[in-house]
Formats: C-alpha cells, sequence, structure tokens
C-alpha cells in the first residue's frame, strides 16, 4: 500500500484540522475555490466576480506529514463548504487528526479524520473534484507600492465591525501627514469618519510615499473579516493603481503560521 | 374526569422539562395519555395522520410525582387523552428551573386547560412568587383513542447500542448541510456507520466496539447497493435510509440524562431509537425508512 | 451647544439611545441652561420618553455655544438610526472610548458626535439634523395614589414567565399584592392562547404603596425596553400610576446626574372595543375638544393635563415649563411643514396629546438659517432682522 501511496499526486497529514478548517471558511465566501498543492505548501483561492480574491495558504511545516509529486501539478477544482463541513465533521469542540490523499488527475480528495478524545469512530470522505479554471492575476507588475501599514488584527476588526453595514461605500485615505489613516463611509444623510494616526498603538508600522483616496466597495471589505477574527495581525499594502492587498497571519499554538490573503479592486470614480 | 399531580424535587423537574422541550423539537402537537401507572406522550406523524406515532414516551409517575391523582371517564374508559401544542407546554416550563414545586391539573377556564402553578422562589425577599400558566388543551374522544396505543413494530433485525448521542448529533447537524438523507448501516460485528451521499461527495462516520443487544440475521441482500468494508460478512449487516432532520431531532434527547440508548433495525424499513433514563422513563423514536 | 461626556458616562447615553430606539424612530434634543433633554415619541404616540442629563453628567457643558441670543439653547430632532450608529455597542464603548463630544455645527446643519477612543483613535458622525423644533409632553406624575419602587430584576423575572408572542401585559394591584398577566386580545383564539399570570407580593419591592386598587393595562415592547435600560445600568425602577386609561409613570435614575421618564398609556383591561393596534388619527384628536371630563378613555394615549394653570403648580422640577403660546401668534407659512400647522394653539393645549412647541415664531434663531431655507418662509417672520440673508447654499 505505501508503495502505491507514493504514485499518488499528493497526500498529507496534520495532527489537528481545526484551525485549516477555520482558515477555510474565512474565505469560503464563494461554493467554490482552487485546490494548490504547492511544494511550499497549500493553497486554496476563491474569487468574487473579478473584484475579490481571497487565498488561504498553509506552509508545509503544519503538516506532520506532506508530500507533492514533484513532476506534476496539483490544481483542481473542489466544493470548500463541503470539505469546511467535513473538516469539522466532530464539531469544533474535537481535535481531530487529519489525512488527505489524492491519487491523480480526476480522483476525488480523500480524507480521513479521528478525533483524539474518542478511539472508536472514524470518517472518511470523498470530494470529487473538477479542473480547475485559471486563477486570475490581479497583480500588476508595472504599478508600485503607495502605502503599507502593518495593523493588530483585533482592533481593525473591530473598527471594521462598527462601520454602517448599509453603506455601500468606504472611503479610505491614506496619507503622511496626520491624520494619516481615515476610513469614511456615507450614509443617507449622514458620514461617519474613523481617523487612526501611525502613532496608535494598533498600527504597527506605516510607510506612506504620498496622500491617495481610494474607495471600495464596503461589501467587499467586510469579506476579511471572518479571516480578521482568527488572525494576529494584518499587512495592508496599497498600490498605485488602487488595488488593495490584505495579507492576514494566523499564529497556532506551536508557533506555527498560516495566511490569509486579499486582493482588493478599487471603485474607479467614473 | 380529574387529574392532579404535584413535583418537588429539583431532579425530576428538570428532566420532566428536558423530556417535554426534546418532544417539542420533534413536533408542534402533542398527546398526552394520562393513566394510573404512567404518564405517555404520544407525537404522530404530520403528515399521515396519527397512526402509526412517530414518538412515544412513557413516564411512570412514581419517580417523578410526590402526588398524582387521576380519575377517568367511567370503569370502561380509565385514561384521560389529552391534545396540545408540546411548545406551550415546553415554553411554560421554562419557569421550573429553579422552581420549588409544580402544581399540574386539568382546569376548565375558557376552554378546558391543563394548569400549572409553579411556585418559584423570589430573589429580593424570603416569600415564594406563584406563577400560573393556563394551557389550552383539547380532549380526545373515546372513538379516537385507537389511534393512539403502542405501536407494534415488526422484530427488528438488529438492536445495538448507540454511540454518545452528543457526538452523534454534532456529526449528523454536519452532514445535513450536505444531505437530506442519511444511511444508517449496523453490523452484528457491533459496528454502526452513518453515510450520506451526494453528486459530489460521501461522507462515512464510522463507528465500532458497539455493544449488539440482539441480532435476527442473516439479513438477506439481494441488491448490489450494498457496500462493506473489506472482509465483512454481507449478512451480517442491516441497513436503513432515514430523514436526516428527523434523526437529528430525536438526537437532541442527549439534554436528557439517560443510561441507556439502543438503535433497533428493521432492515431497510424502520429504526427504532430508544433511549431510558435512571427514573425508568422509556422514549422511543420510530422513523419509517426511506424506500426508492 | 457644545458639551464633553467622560468615558464612564459615554456607555450610559449608550444605553439612553439604545433604550429610546425601542420607543421611537426620531430623537429630539434640547439644551438648556442646566441640563440636556433627549425625547422621543412612539408612532402610535403611546409610549413617550424623555431623559434629563444634568450639567454635572458632563465633563464640559456650554448649552447654547454658536448662539447669538444668550439664553436660548439646541433645540432639534435627528433620525434615530443616525443615533443608534454612534452609539453601536454600549457595552464595547465602555473600554474603548475615553471621550465624547457633541456639538453642533450650524453651517453644515448637522450634529458632530465625535469619540475619541483608546490608541488614539477618533470616530467622528456628522448626523444631519431633520429639524429644529422640540417636543414634549404634559403628564401627572407625582399626585398619583400608586407608586412602587421595584429592584429591576424582579420584573425582567416576572417577564420571563411570558411567551415572546405576548404583546400586552395587563397589571392588578392591590395592598395584599400584584398580579401581571397576558393580555390576550378579545379577537384572540382561545383554544390557541397560553394565559400566564404571575403573582408578586408587596416585600419583594423597595417600595410599595398602593392608594387605589386598580387595573392598567400597557404594551411590552417599551416596557422591556425600558427594563433592560435599568438592568443596563443596575438601577431600580420608580412606577407611578393611577387607574385604568392614565398614563403610567416609569422612572429610572441614579440620583445625581440623569433622569429618564418613560410614559406608556393605558388602555382598559379586557375592553371588547380595544384593538391592539390603532393609529389615533387626527379627526379623533380635534373632535376631543372638551375634555373636562377626564374619565374619557385615552384610548393608547397618555393623559394631557386639561388644565394648564394646573400643570404649573404641580411639583414635576424637571419639565417646569411649557411652551406657552404667545397672545399674538405670529402667522407662520407652513409651506415647508415645519411641524407647527396648529395656529389655534390654545384651542388644542387642552386636548390634544403632544403639541410640538411652537418653532417658528418665537424660536428661530439666525444660525439656524441654512436649517430653515426650504423649510420656512422666512419673509413671514415678524421681528428685527440682526443680518440680511445671505445667499442659500446651492
Amino acid at each position: 500500500m505505501d508503495d502505491e501511496m507514493s504514485e499518488y499526486y499528493f497526500t498529507a497529514s496534520m495532527d489537528s484540522g481545526k484551525t485549516l478548517c477555520s482558515l477555510l471558511k474565512a474565505i469560503q465566501f464563494q461554493e467554490f475555490a482552487v485546490f494548490c498543492a504547492l511544494a511550499e505548501g497549500l493553497k486554496l483561492t476563491v474569487e468574487e466576480g473579478k473584484c475579490v480574491q481571497a487565498s488561504a495558504y498553509v506552509p508545509a511545516d503544519n503538516f506532520t506529514e506532506y508530500h507533492v509529486r514533484s513532476d506534476v501539478d496539483v490544481m483542481f477544482k473542489i466544493n470548500i463548504s463541503v470539505l469546511a463541513e467535513c473538516l469539522n465533521i466532530f464539531g469544533s469542540g474535537e481535535e481531530s487528526s487529519l489525512k488527505m490523499y489524492y491519487r491523480c488527475e480526476g480522483s476525488p480528495l480523500i480524507l480521513v479524520l479521528q478525533p483524539q478524545s474518542v478511539h472508536n469512530v472514524m470518517t472518511d470522505c470523498e470530494i470529487s473534484t473538477q479542473t480547475a479554471d485559471s486563477v486570475l492575476e490581479l497583480r500588476d507588475e508595472d504599478t508600485s507600492e503607495v502605502a503599507k501599514l502593518v495593523l493588530k488584527a483585533p482592533a481593525f476588526l473591530g473598527l471594521l465591525a462598527d462601520l454602517e453595514r448599509s453603506c455601500d461605500i468606504m472611503e479610505l485615505k491614506l496619507s503622511p501627514e496626520h491624520p494619516n489613516i481615515s476610513i469614511i463611509t456615507y450614509g443617507m444623510q449622514d458620514r461617519s469618519c474613523i481617523d487612526m494616526p501611525k502613532s496608535s498603538e494598533m498600527v504597527q508600522s506605516f510607510n506612506c510615499t504620498h496622500a491617495v483616496t481610494l474607495k471600495y466597495q464596503l461589501h467587499h471589505i467586510r469579506l476579511i473579516m471572518k479571516a480578521l477574527a482568527v488572525s494576529t495581525k494584518v499587512v495592508v499594502r496599497c498600490s498605485s493603481n488602487g488595488l488593495l492587498l490584505l495579507q492576514l497571519k494566523l499564529e497556532k499554538e506551536d508557533q506555527r503560521q498560516m495566511f490569509s490573503e486579499f486582493y482588493i479592486v478599487p471603485l474607479l470614480d467614473d | 374526569m380529574k387529574f392532579r399531580a404535584v413535583m418537588i424535587d429539583a431532579g425530576p423537574m428538570r428532566e420532566f422539562t428536558n423530556i417535554v422541550s426534546t418532544i417539542s423539537k420533534l413536533s408542534k402537537e402533542c398527546v398526552a395519555r394520562i393513566a394510573d401507572d404512567q404518564l405517555y406522550f404520544i407525537v404522530s406523524d404530520e403528515n399521515s395522520g396519527p397512526a402509526p406515532p412517530i414518538l412515544w414516551c412513557e413516564i411512570p409517575h412514581a419517580m417523578f410525582f410526590s402526588e398524582y391523582q387521576m380519575v377517568g371517564l367511567d370503569d370502561d374508559h380509565k385514561d384521560i387523552y389529552l391534545e396540545f401544542t408540546s411548545t406551550n407546554l415546553a415554553r411554560s416550563l421554562i419557569t421550573l428551573k429553579n422552581a420549588k414545586s409544580l402544581k399540574m391539573k386539568l382546569t376548565k377556564k375558557q376552554c378546558p386547560c391543563l394548569t400549572l402553578e409553579i411556585e418559584v422562589p423570589s430573589s429580593t425577599s424570603q416569600q415564594t412568587r406563584q406563577v400560573t400558566h393556563d394551557i389550552p388543551v383539547k380532549v380526545i374522544p373515546r372513538k379516537l383513542w385507537s389511534d393512539f396505543q403502542e405501536p407494534k413494530i415488526p422484530k427488528p433485525d438488529i438492536s445495538i447500542q448507540l454511540p454518545t448521542l452528543k457526538q452523534l448529533r454534532t456529526t449528523i447537524d454536519r452532514m445535513r448541510t450536505m444531505a437530506a438523507e442519511v444511511m444508517l448501516w449496523a453490523s452484528a460485528e457491533g459496528r454502526l456507520t452513518l453515510q450520506i451521499k451526494t453528486d459530489t461527495s460521501k461522507v462515512s462516520t464510522r463507528f465500532k466496539d458497539l455493544r449488539v443487544e440482539a441480532f435476527e440475521g442473516p439479513i438477506e441482500h439481494s441488491d448490489s447497493e450494498t457496500e462493506t468494508q473489506a472482509n465483512e460478512d454481507k449478512s451480517n449487516i442491516c441497513y436503513c435510509r432515514v430523514d436526516a432532520k428527523k434523526f437529528s431531532m430525536f438526537l437532541s434527547a442527549d439534554q436528557i440524562s439517560h443510561n441507556r440508548t439502543v438503535c433497533s433495525i428493521v432492515h431497510k424499513r424502520l429504526v427504532v431509537l430508544c433511549l431510558q433514563t435512571e427514573e425508568n422513563v422509556k422514549l422511543q423514536c420510530f422513523i419509517t425508512g426511506i424506500v426508492y | 451647544m457644545k458639551c464633553h461626556v467622560p468615558g464612564p458616562n459615554v456607555k450610559v447615553l449608550g444605553r439612553t439611545v439604545h433604550a429610546l430606539a425601542r420607543f421611537g424612530d426620531e430623537l429630539y434634543v434640547e439644551s438648556l441652561a442646566d441640563c440636556v433633554l433627549l425625547r422621543t415619541l412612539n408612532a402610535a404616540e403611546s409610549a413617550y420618553a424623555v431623559v434629563k442629563f444634568s450639567k454635572n453628567f458632563f465633563s464640559y457643558f456650554n448649552y447654547n455655544y454658536y448662539s447669538t441670543e444668550d439664553n436660548e439653547g439646541l433645540k432639534c430632532k435627528i433620525s434615530m438610526k443616525s443615533a443608534l450608529h454612534t452609539f453601536k455597542s454600549p457595552t464595547h464603548m465602555d473600554k474603548q472610548v475615553e471621550n465624547l463630544e457633541i456639538k453642533l455645527d450650524p453651517e453644515s446643519c448637522k450634529l458632530i458626535f465625535q469619540l475619541r477612543c483608546k490608541h488614539g483613535i477618533v470616530k467622528t458622525h456628522f448626523v444631519s439634523i431633520l429639524d429644529c423644533k422640540a417636543m414634549q409632553a404634559v403628564y401627572t406624575k407625582d399626585l398619583v395614589p400608586n407608586r412602587i419602587t421595584s429592584p429591576h430584576k424582579i420584573l425582567s423575572e416576572a417577564l420571563s414567565n411570558f411567551q415572546s408572542s405576548d404583546d400586552q401585559v395587563t397589571v392588578e394591584v392591590s395592598s395584599q399584592n400584584m398580579l401581571l398577566r397576558n393580555y390576550i386580545d378579545t379577537l384572540a383564539d382561545l383554544s390557541k392562547v397560553i394565559r400566564t399570570q404571575v403573582t408578586l407580593k408587596p416585600a419583594e419591592f423597595d417600595g410599595y404603596t398602593i392608594g387605589a386598587d386598580t387595573m392598567i393595562t400597557f404594551t411590552l415592547k417599551e416596557f422591556k425596553a425600558l427594563l433592560a435600560f435599568a438592568e443596563a445600568l443596575s438601577l431600580p425602577i420608580q412606577i407611578h400610576f393611577e387607574t385604568t386609561g392614565r398614563p403610567v409613570v416609569f422612572i429610572v435614575h441614579n440620583g445625581s446626574t440623569f433622569e429618564a421618564h418613560f410614559v406608556l398609556a393605558t388602555s382598559k383591561a379586557d375592553n371588547a372595543s380595544q384593538i391592539t393596534t390603532q393609529n389615533t388619527t387626527h379627526n379623533e384628536r380635534t373632535k376631543r375638544k372638551d375634555v373636562s371630563s377626564s374619565n374619557h378613555s385615552a384610548r393608547k394615549k397618555p393623559n394631557l393635563n386639561t388644565d394648564i394653570s394646573k400643570c404649573l403648580e404641580e411639583d414635576s422640577h424637571l419639565f417646569n415649563f411649557i411652551h406657552i403660546p404667545e397672545e399674538h401668534p405670529v402667522a407662520v407659512s407652513t409651506d415647508g411643514n415645519v411641524g407647527n400647522n396648529n395656529p389655534q394653539i390654545e384651542n388644542n393645549m387642552d386636548c390634544d396629546v403632544i403639541l410640538p412647541s411652537p418653532t417658528a415664531k418665537a424660536l428661530i434663531r439666525r444660525v439656524f438659517k441654512r436649517c430653515f431655507e426650504q423649510t420656512i418662509d422666512l419673509t413671514n417672520i415678524q421681528g428685527t432682522v440682526l443680518a440680511e440673508d445671505s445667499d442659500p447654499d446651492t
């Protein structure tokens, strides 16, 4: 059986699938994701329209075993909500060991889970896979980075949670001058503005070459909230074309790290 | 017709609340059959009329009530059958949480009612407060009594101990998000499997080392549907396909402190889940198999 | 107006707004020399709330900042939604907010709420002023036979026994006990409804004086809102009432910095003619011009005192001024619907429910000029024009 396994395109084991599960739920705003097993680690990507692209990245050192055949591309489309439900099959109160198997192109992804506290039960899942559409490349090599901020994730989440949901648009103003960071939302008759100076404890680092004012759909920005809730810090990078990149770091108890990444396209003024 | 019962111990009050709460999750309407020795709660399938019931619960009153008096219609018709909305009773019993005593009696207000008089301690004074709930009930006429008798079911092919209800419920609830029906497999070797299949996924949760109470095999399998683990004897396995939601609703009985839970399967046709408690309460749930 | 609310009090203000939001959709703000008043009225005009924050609630208080006339404070109406948005999560605010500044910006006609939070974060909300008027109800609070002081817990505990579908409660009091019952509409199907009754003994209350045995019925929605308010601030509730048909007044205060009055109209319990939801029509209001017989059951309306002079004698130390119309009311053009559409105010005073206090006539402020652009015809205002009209804003 082992020989056969080494022919498999991809196999991996983890002591607990819990963190992976919460990371997947954080990017679960579409039904399907592109699953990529790279040599460095696992990456799942979800896209909404051509405006938001979110990825979950799990470096290989998070796994107790991680094997990807070097001569093939392991990339397929899979239903991410089914995957998340399977990872959670024994409930969030239970730590379950996880094994993943992908035999070859077109095979289903096989998961085997065993709870750590109960020894007479196990679950096996077969989730069908499809050929992946290519992943949109939103980065533009020709643009430069205008601003980069590092913020504490929980505090940033608190700010976003406070924004009025009924507003469609969020305006982000970044400037080397005080107040360095401003988030503005417009309601029916009112306007709200949150000012965050770079001296704030929330801001771990701040770099801004020149003042920019950018508009985003509030709904898109809110998509990062689930990921923020499980992360420790977020790096916000703004390109000269307005593309916003938010990189979130999730740190587990064993000091291993997982990441999520969000590209958000700005609203262009007519 | 008369009925009066009093409960003064915290344990029975809590169990009674849990039982009624579980029943209310299964169905909105419920029938109470008040007999000399026991109190029965009967829930029928809303779609197929009163018989056969989907839930049958027996509560021997001796361990629950400190006082229990009932007077039926006449010598030939000794019991009282009442129909009521289970959520009404469940909601009213929430008051029992810190209560000192509960008195239940059949009364006639603007319509026949089951009146609950609950004594609750006050947080600000030594005295107790009284909370009264009048729950409207409908007295079921004698000619319909036959619909509410203990269901006669065929002898099950297998009776197997269930794993922890809470664990089962967590898993079934996850499975429910992916499929509407779940297949239950039980083997004479003490294995129980829950399985769902959709166009895009197949998920199987397998329990082993469960105690088999009874096995009436060998089971006949004529179709190709049967799947087995390697080396497993098909004739020792039976299965039944059931509605996942119904199965999950019974599992909310995990709130009731129990000492024995058994699953009995009539191959392809019926799943019976039975729960028993310290106070000899027996709760049985009948789920008909889905056959294509 | 410009005032500063210190950190710990921001939570109180937040809780107040949340409670008032369960009453009405519009918040009236008024600043006086010694206090700020927040008021609201529900759509059915059967529940009214007013909360007074004394000067010492604030760390800085200037009631007529920006005012050109020395003794006029702020009077305005804002959307309750806007207010709620400012005080989104009161419990959260307790730990986050260091200071709140509320000030009027006459230029843009907005009320600005600026929260200075921890970590140097500043949140500013620019809230549009919908109207420049005040509102007030007159009701009896002190000369009532029945007064009860209750710890907030027991009423909440009692209410927890009712179904969430119950929307009215009947309270029957005698010197022996208090009975709370869910009120059942006579049109409801009795075979489907649970009747619940809770008995509370006088010993449970901090104060219990019943001068006249009675039975009053009022809506649960606003009652639960004011109970939640008392519970959040851990304060007892004073209940003042007299008889069915007369409003019941609930008072929650901390003895020093704020006092809240919640006035709920009561209807006769088990009165077959009562319909649970109705909107008092204007016809009905103007019809009842002669209400000297105050026994006329006010259907879900707080009852106004019929005699103005009586009001002034009353020991209503919080609300001891009423807008008394001038001898020669100035005719005001009402095409903009500023809210004052009752030229015959004197006549209506004795029978109408809640009157918007006269606005255009006596209270036009030059500083609100721009707010009135669309709504008022300035040419009709008599009096010295202190400043020429500047060009209206686009």
